[in-house]
This record gives C-alpha cells, sequence and structure tokens, in this order.
C-alpha cells in the first residue's frame, strides 16, 4: 500500500498537480533519497513512452487511411505489371533502342557512303546503253490514227495532220508521210472551209509535201499574213505552232533548242514544244510572224524534243519544182509581206488561223 | 481538398502544425510515388515502400510537433533523404547492402534524424510487446487511462469496478507489471 502511495505521488509530481509546499517537499526527498529518485526517472520514461507509443500508434493509423485512401483514388489507374517492369527498365531499354538504332542508321550510312563510286560506274552504264539505244530510236512520225471519230461521215478519214497555205491560189504544205498512201485528201480550217486537195509534189528526202485545191468551187484563201525566212534562226529564239492534235485547233509554244534535228539532221530544228501526234505538217512561225519551219515529228521516250524542217529546205523544193506553170505560180505569188509582226501573239493566232487546215487523209 | 491551400512547403508545414489532418493527407499523397519510385528501383516491394515511406513521413511530422526541424531544403529533397538513409539501413538488415544506389533526387546527410527515430522505435517496439503480455484487462485499462486520457469514472464504470479506488489500484497494479515487463528488456542506450 506504501508502494501505492508513493506512485500516486510521483504521477501528481510529474503531471504537476502538486501544491507548491507539498512539492517543494518532495523535490526535497527526490535529492535525498536516490531510490525514489530512481523510481520517478523509471516512472516518467515509462509514461512518457507509453503516450509517445499510443501518439504513434494514432499517427499510423492516420497514415495507413490516408494511404488506402491514395490507393482507392488510383485504384483505377494501378499501375499494370508491364509498367512496373517498363518504369524499371525505362533507362536499359532506352539505351539499348538508341544503340540499335544508332548502329542500323549508321550501317545504312556506311554502306550508302562505300556504294557511291559504284553508283557512278552504273550511271556510266546507263549513258552508254542509252547511247547505244539512240541509235536503234526512229524518229516516230506523228500520224494521228482516227478510228470512230467522225461517225456521220459515210467513211471517216484513216489519219489527220495539219498543213497551212504557202499562197492565196489553193497551194498547201504538210508533212509527207501524213498523205503517205492516200487516196482521197481534204482539208478544213477552223471557219469550217472545207475543200478537196490534191498531192501535186513531194520530197521524201525533206518529208515535204505540197498540196493543192481541186475543189472547183474554190477561188482564193485570201492574202497570206506570213513571210517564209530564208535565213537561219537562232538558238534560243521564241517560236509557235498551231496544229491539229484533236478536233480543235491548238497552239503550241516554246524555243528554239538546237539547230540541227534528230541525230545531228542539219536540216531540221530542234524544239521544245510539246506536241503530239497530229501535230505533223504544221507551220512553226517564230515571234515576228515568220514563218521558219515545218513540224515534222518527235523523238520517242524524250521529252521536249520535237523536230521541224527548216523553211529554207522548204523555199528550195518550192524553186526545185518542176517547171511547169503550177511551181511558177507559186514562186510568184510566195507571200511577201508579214501582216504579223509588231502584233502581240493573240493577234497573231486570230489572223493565222484561218490558213491551217487540218488535213484528213482517206484511203 | 483543396489543392492550392498547400502549394508551398511553407503552407503543408503550417498545416500540420495546425493539426490539420488534410495538409498531413496531401503531403503524403504528394511525395508517395517518388519514394515508391525509389524503393521500387533498388529492389524493394511495395510493402517495403510503404513501410518507408511512412516512416519517413513520421520522422518529419514529429520533428515539426517537436519544433526540432531546422528545414534548410525542400521538403521533398528531405523527405528523400530520411527515406534513402532508412532503406539503406533496411538493406543492410536484410544483408543486402546495395554497392549503388539508383538515386533520383539529391539528398542530405539526415543521419542524427533518423537515429532518433530508430531508438524510439525500439522503444516502441518493447512498449508494444509488453503491453502485448499484459493482457485484458490492464492493458486496456492502461491505454484509455495514460494514451487516451480518460477519466478515472468512465474507466471505472467501464470495467465495471465497484468504485475508483479499486480502479486506481487495478491500475497500479498493472503500471507496477508493466514496468517490469518494460524495463526488463529496455536498456537505455549508453
Amino acid at each position: 500500500m506504501l508502494e501505492y502511495r508513493a506512485y500516486e505521488q510521483i504521477e501528481s509530481y510529474l503531471n504537476n498537480e502538486m501544491a507548491a509546499d507539498e512539492r517543494a517537499a518532495f523535490e526535497v526527498l527526490l535529492r535525498t533519497d536516490p531510490r525514489l529518485a530512481e523510481q520517478v526517472r523509471e516512472h516518467r520514461k515509462l509514461l512518457h513512452t507509453m503516450r509517445s507509443f499510443g501518439q504513434r500508434q494514432s499517427l499510423k493509423q492516420q497514415l495507413n487511411l490516408i494511404h488506402s485512401e491514395m490507393e482507392d483514388e488510383t485504384a483505377v489507374a494501378t499501375p499494370a505489371p508491364w509498367k512496373v517492369f517498363w518504369n524499371r527498365h525505362v533507362q536499359t531499354v532506352a539505351v539499348a533502342a538508341s544503340v540499335s538504332l544508332l548502329s542500323v542508321f549508321g550501317t545504312l550510312w556506311s554502306v550508302q557512303q562505300l556504294k557511291a563510286p559504284v553508283r557512278q560506274q552504273t550511271a556510266h552504264y546507263v549513258e552508254l546503253r542509252r547511247e547505244v539505244e539512240l541509235l536503234k530510236k526512229t524518229q516516230t512520225a506523228i500520224i494521228n490514227g482516227i478510228n470512230d471519230a467522225t461517225k456521220p461521215a459515210p467513211r471517216p478519214a484513216a489519219f489527220s495532220g495539219t498543213g497551212f497555205a504557202i499562197n492565196a491560189d489553193g497551194y498547201l504544205v504538210t508533212s509527207s508521210h501524213v498523205v503517205e498512201g492516200a487516196d482521197s485528201v481534204l482539208i478544213e480550217n477552223e471557219a469550217g472551209q472545207k475543200y478537196k486537195v490534191v498531192e501535186v509534189y513531194r520530197d521524201q528526202i525533206h518529208d515535204l509535201s505540197i498540196l493543192k485545191v481541186s475543189d472547183p468551187a474554190f477561188t482564193t484563201f485570201g492574202k497570206l499574213p506570213y513571210t517564209f525566212k530564208t535565213a537561219e534562226s537562232d538558238l534560243g529564239e521564241k517560236v509557235y505552232t498551231l496544229g491539229y492534235p484533236r478536233e480543235d485547233i491548238v497552239f503550241g509554244e516554246g524555243s528554239l533548242s538546237s539547230a540541227s534535228g534528230f541525230e545531228g539532221d542539219t536540216t531540221a530544228y530542234q524544239i521544245s514544244i510539246p506536241l503530239n501526234p497530229g501535230n505533223s505538217g504544221g507551220p512553226l512561225l517564230d515571234d515576228k510572224g515568220n514563218l521558219i519551219g515545218v513540224i515534222s515529228g518527235k523523238q520517242a521516250g524524250q521529252e521536249g524534243a520535237a523536230f521541224a524542217i527548216k523553211s529554207a529546205y522548204l523555199l528550195q523544193m518550192i524553186n526545185e519544182l518542176p517547171q511547169t506553170d503550177t511551181s511558177a505560180a507559186i514562186a510568184l505569188t510566195l507571200p511577201q509581206k508579214n501582216a504579223l509582226s509588231g502584233q502581240n501573239r493573240p493577234q497573231q493566232l486570230k489572223k493565222l488561223k484561218d490558213y491551217v487546215f487540218v488535213v484528213k487523209v482517206y484511203n | 481538398m483543396k489543392k492550392s491551400l498547400y502549394e508551398t512547403d511553407e503552407a503543408i508545414l503550417e498545416g500540420i502544425r495546425r493539426d490539420d489532418e488534410r495538409a498531413l493527407a496531401y503531403l503524403y499523397k504528394l511525395y508517395f510515388p517518388m519514394i515508391s519510385h525509389f524503393i521500387l528501383s533498388n529492389s524493394g516491394t511495395d510493402d517495403e515502400a510503404k513501410d518507408i515511406y511512412q516512416e519517413g513521413v513520421i520522422v518529419f511530422y514529429e520533428k515539426i510537433k517537436g519544433n526540432t526541424l531546422e528545414l534548410s531544403c525542400q521538403i521533398k529533397t528531405y523527405l528523400y533523404s530520411v527515406c534513402r538513409r532508412l532503406w539503406l539501413k533496411r538493406l543492410a538488415e536484410k544483408g543486402r547492402y546495395a554497392v549503388k544506389m539508383e538515386d533520383s533526387e539529391s539528398f542530405l546527410p539526415v543521419e542524427e534524424d533518423t537515429q532518433h527515430h530508430e531508438e524510439q522505435e525500439r522503444q516502441f517496439g518493447i512498449m508494444g510487446e509488453s503491453l502485448e503480455q499484459l493482457g485484458e484487462p490492464c492493458r486496456s485499462l492502461l491505454e484509455d487511462y495514460y494514451i487516451r486520457m480518460q477519466n478515472m469514472q468512465v474507466i471505472t464504470e467501464k470495467f465495471g469496478y465497484t468504485n475508483s479506488d479499486t480502479a486506481k489500484n487495478q491500475k497500479y497494479k498493472c503500471l507496477q507489471r508493466l514496468k517490469k515487463l518494460f524495463f526488463a528488456t529496455y536498456k537505455p542506450e549508453v
């Protein structure tokens, strides 16, 4: 019971519940009685530990509560096993990936570097082969095969090309290959004038043919607006043509890109006008409205390389015509006055188009 | 819970000092992923991460409560340092001392704080065991009186003692036994 009393005292001392004088007495006792002091120390330690222990327990409980609350919140987005794995190994994976990428592209790049000279060699090969092939290439004649067109006509034209007047008296020029093997030939212009023509002269070498209107109803074409140029035209000159690659007249423009034609043919120019079958025999004019050539063909498989016979050879052919009345008539009436120079292109074309015909060939 | 309330470290500290549970909860949720990642990437498990993190938070919390915290860095860094230290210790106990830690954050030396914590943990471990051995109703009696600070009158009624003197006598006997159990294993650090 004494011990019990002592406990009561110690506790009230520790809890600061003692009255001042009682407290003083107890403290004196503490100083003199080491056993009591030890007991008080132990008691204090015990109570303190117990209290902190309790606090700690409740704190832990609180944290656990927070933790489970947090887990509930993130339960939806709970990391899948693969995600944990990924998080753990992301660095390794990244390093491995970059190393492999680096080596793959490095290898590709170095192989490319090694291959570069080899590729140059193959380029040589291709060029060499193309040159060989060039020899085999033939000039593709531009003849537009018309099979189903002009249904209403009793017999549709087999081929068509382009031709143009060389004087007012009904003489025209077209490419020889257009009228090759023709039974009958018809010409028609934009205005709808339609005439039957016959071939009066053919120059196989220069691929040129002279046609003459044989229609009895024909009187005259009217005064021609263009003249024929005898001198050679210069490289780079702007040139244009009109032709009938389809039912309607088509304008094509480009420049004179070479003074020689296919395989160094000096009787022709190379021009950079996109041409199509049906353009054959069309007039080639320069900026001032001088006729400088006759469209003849283009190189197969080659873009922008078309050819036109130089006008000088056309004139030469006219001069060489068998000395008959007809030839004299042509020579005499070749147009001398250019009505196109100094006008802009649409104006030129307006005047020009009546003298450019579609040549329809029947056989 | 409005997050903006605890945007800064100061706001969190202030909240904890005010016994605001939301501040603690906010802090807890804020940095758990960081520690979890650290533990997991240093051969730990989810449970160990939770354990270590809670200990870290307790160290931090009690330092604030005890007003002994001299925070010279961010809370984040402090928590990371403490948890890192605790985890190193845990690994050493498991005999798997990691030669190299995979650190994702900078850290400070916090040996003192963790040592104090470990000492406390030891005491609490003994206290827990002693209370366990004490058995009922002694344990509840003592806990009610000393930890939950319940009135002697309430305790008397709860445990069905005839009067508070009997209860007091009972309490004294229990305390006596606890004292013996506790000091039998507990030796203060020398």
